[in-house]
């Protein structure tokens, strides 16, 4: 089995809510609640879920931008949720982030030269030649032309941008990157240019991604192993054949029969399907989900497989793995 | 700009374009010299600049402020004066062209120091937020109820061997809260940015974020607020001298002439004393505001006409 290279354990992230008079907190938003994870060397991770259920503060909270309320994110045996570790293992030299909007991820007042130099700028020391020969060859992998470091952000369209911002990611040569839904403001064809760029470094560099994204098809086509989100929580764990050829949960369901399909001899058959998932997301909430509307704790169910049953349903589940296997 | 050159010196590859950041100086020119108002005023600050300070290279600051009673009050153009003297047989034009460069000089004084605090001071509470922001505001809080006027007048008086730099500092001590909430304002609306996150992950320091990254984002506003203060300090150094609380009687100021109309007899009978200094404030004060209002269409995209 690959080297697992991260492993975050019931990472919390919350948020005070103050009200009243005294301004005091009343309660908290669980952005994050109770998140484990373990991510293998070289491997693609995805991260799935809605808008809001805490896949990019999770991904925030491993790069280590988002402080952290409870929980662990395990880095060579280090707890690096504090900064003080994170300085001590020069931790973002190894950990690095894609961003989703390539254009504010970019500052606008730099020259790409500057925007891909400076990580290497903190954690490396070179020349300014060497720097500038390293800049041309991270250009070059990223498939731009070399004349591109003189120019600003705003000069490039929207896929050229991403490709700089995956250029400065994987500058100082790290291990993990979090992607944070690296495609989601690009069209389709430069969607799938900009992938295989990540594919393709992955193999070269054999860099681990958490690929956080809400999108399912481009997760199929990117990672092995994936998590599913929903309300801070994680809805269910597998393997990618797990996931899309068993899924168990109610809201994995939904978000599968929820993906496009061009198919049009059984597009009745789609739609009935589609509408019978979400009568049955809609009619079975009290049973999937607990009183304050969150998911149950995960439960295994098979080797890799692991999903927020409700208590009594698990042997039931247990029973219907086995029969179909 | 300066970063720019820098870049371009070090560029070895000729052909490759250097092209310049969005918004930039360009836009800037093009939306002062398209309004036309605009335009007018710039030029009028640029006269009244050489005036002053072109003619002040000629003159000799001890022969103007000498006393010469048998010349005094001569109306427009006896004797050679063309504004007449005062009441100590000084020309006015000479002390117009020494209070005026005086003004303006203590304008830009007190507009460099609050610029420069209240620059840092806002990166800084702006950029770490929470206690910190706290803290520092409720000092800006703090500073702001407090009655401006008063202390000054109390400071001038009770200062030991006051001078123009001292009345720079008095200003200043209470001038700097303003430009340390607006910029506050402007980095909290940088700080969540992508790039700055980017740049954290890509391990910059703090400092280096707000100076390097964050600030050349709001340059532009640092223009706009610079000029805007420039006549709100000019403003407030008149009004002390004005009153009789601002620059040492020896330094003529465009306070002190307006001061003229504090007599009535003067009012009315001697406007020569008190009327090119008025006309020149008002020309000044309003032709920054002008320019500056071009700036800010220039910084923000929203308000330019298009």
């Amino acid at each position: 089995m690959a080297k697992e290279i991260i492993q975050v354990k019931n990472l919390k992230v919350h948020y005070p809510i103050r009200s009243g008079f005294w301004n005091r907190i009343t309660d908290y938003v669980r952005a994050v609640d109770d998140v484990s994870l373990t991510i293998n060397e070289g491997e693609t991770y995805g991260l799935i879920g809605e808008s809001g259920s805490g896949k990019s503060t999770t991904g925030k909270a491993i790069v280590g931008v988002e402080p952290v309320t409870s929980g662990q994110i395990i880095y060579k045996d280090v707890d690096v949720t504090k900064p003080s570790n994170r300085r001590k293992l020069n931790y973002n030299k190894d950990v690095q982030m894609i961003f989703q909007d390539s254009m504010s991820s970019l500052n606008p007042r730099k020259r790409i030269e500057d925007i891909i130099a400076e990580p290497i700028r903190n954690f490396e020391n070179l020349t300014t030649d060497q720097e500038r020969t390293r800049v041309q060859e991270l250009l070059d992998i990223v498939g731009m032309p070399s004349d591109a470091i003189y120019k600003f952000p705003h000069e490039f369209s929207g896929g050229q941008r991403q490709r700089i911002g995956v250029a400065r990611a994987v500058a100082t040569n790290p291990r993990l990157i979090v992607a944070d839904e690296p495609t989601s403001a690009l069209d389709l064809s430069v969607q799938a240019q900009v992938l295989n760029f990540m594919k393709h470094i992955q193999q070269q560099y054999n860099i681990a991604y958490l690929f956080i994204s809400h999108d399912l098809g481009v997760v199929k086509h990117m990672s092995e192993n994936l998590a599913i989100m929903h309300r801070g929580r994680l809805v269910e764990i597998g393997s990618r054949a797990d996931i899309y050829n068993h899924p168990m949960h109610i809201y994995t369901k939904r978000l599968l029969s929820a993906i496009p399909m061009v198919d049009v001899e059984n597009r009745i058959k789609h739609k009935k399907h589609r509408q019978e998932v979400e009568l049955e997301f809609q009619n079975d909430q009290s049973k999937w989900y607990d009183k304050n509307g969150c998911v149950y704790p995960l439960q295994q169910v098979s080797g890799n497989h692991w999903v927020a049953l409700p208590k009594d349903e698990v042997i039931q589940e247990e029973l219907n793995e086995k029969g179909r296997d | 700009m300066s970063d720019k050159k820098k870049n371009a010196s070090k560029t070895e590859v000729k052909k490759a374009k250097i092209s310049s950041p969005a918004s930039s100086f360009k836009v800037v020119v093009r939306e002062i010299v398209k309004d036309k108002v605009a335009l007018t005023a710039f030029i009028i600050i640029v006269l009244i600049l050489l005036f002053t300070f072109g003619g002040s290279l000629f003159l000799d600051s001890s022969k103007v402020t000498e006393i010469n009673i048998i010349d005094a009050y001569n109306g427009w153009g006896v004797n050679g004066h063309l504004f007449g003297t005062d009441d100590g047989g000084r020309d006015i034009v000479n002390l117009l062209i020494m209070g005026g460069r005086n003004s303006i000089l203590i304008g830009l004084g007190v507009t460099a120091v609050c610029e420069l605090v209240g620059l840092v001071v806002g990166l800084v509470s702006g950029y770490y937020g929470g206690y910190i922001d706290a803290i520092i505001m409720r000092i800006v809080d703090f500073v702001q109820v407090l009655p401006r006027m008063p202390i000054e007048i109390v400071l001038v008086t009770v200062i030991p061997h006051y001078s123009a730099w001292s009345l720079v500092w008095i200003i200043s001590v209470f001038g700097w809260t303003n430009t340390a909430r607006y910029f506050r304002a402007f980095v909290l609306s940088q700080r969540d940015r992508d790039y700055v996150l980017a740049s954290k992950t890509s391990g910059s320091s703090d400092l280096k974020i707000m100076f390097r990254e964050v600030l050349p984002n709001i340059t532009s506003m640092l223009i706009i607020d610079v000029v805007l203060t420039i006549a709100g300090n000019i403003g407030i150094e008149t009004t002390l001298s004005f009153i009789g609380y601002g620059l040492p009687p020896t330094t003529p100021s465009l306070g002190t002439l307006i001061g003229f109309a504090n007599d009535p007899v003067n009012v009315v009978n001697r406007p020569w004393l008190w009327l090119p200094a008025t006309v020149m404030l008002l020309a000044i004060s309003l032709s920054i505001n002008y320019v500056g209002r071009a700036l800010q269409r220039a910084g923000d995209a929203r308000q330019r006409e298009n």
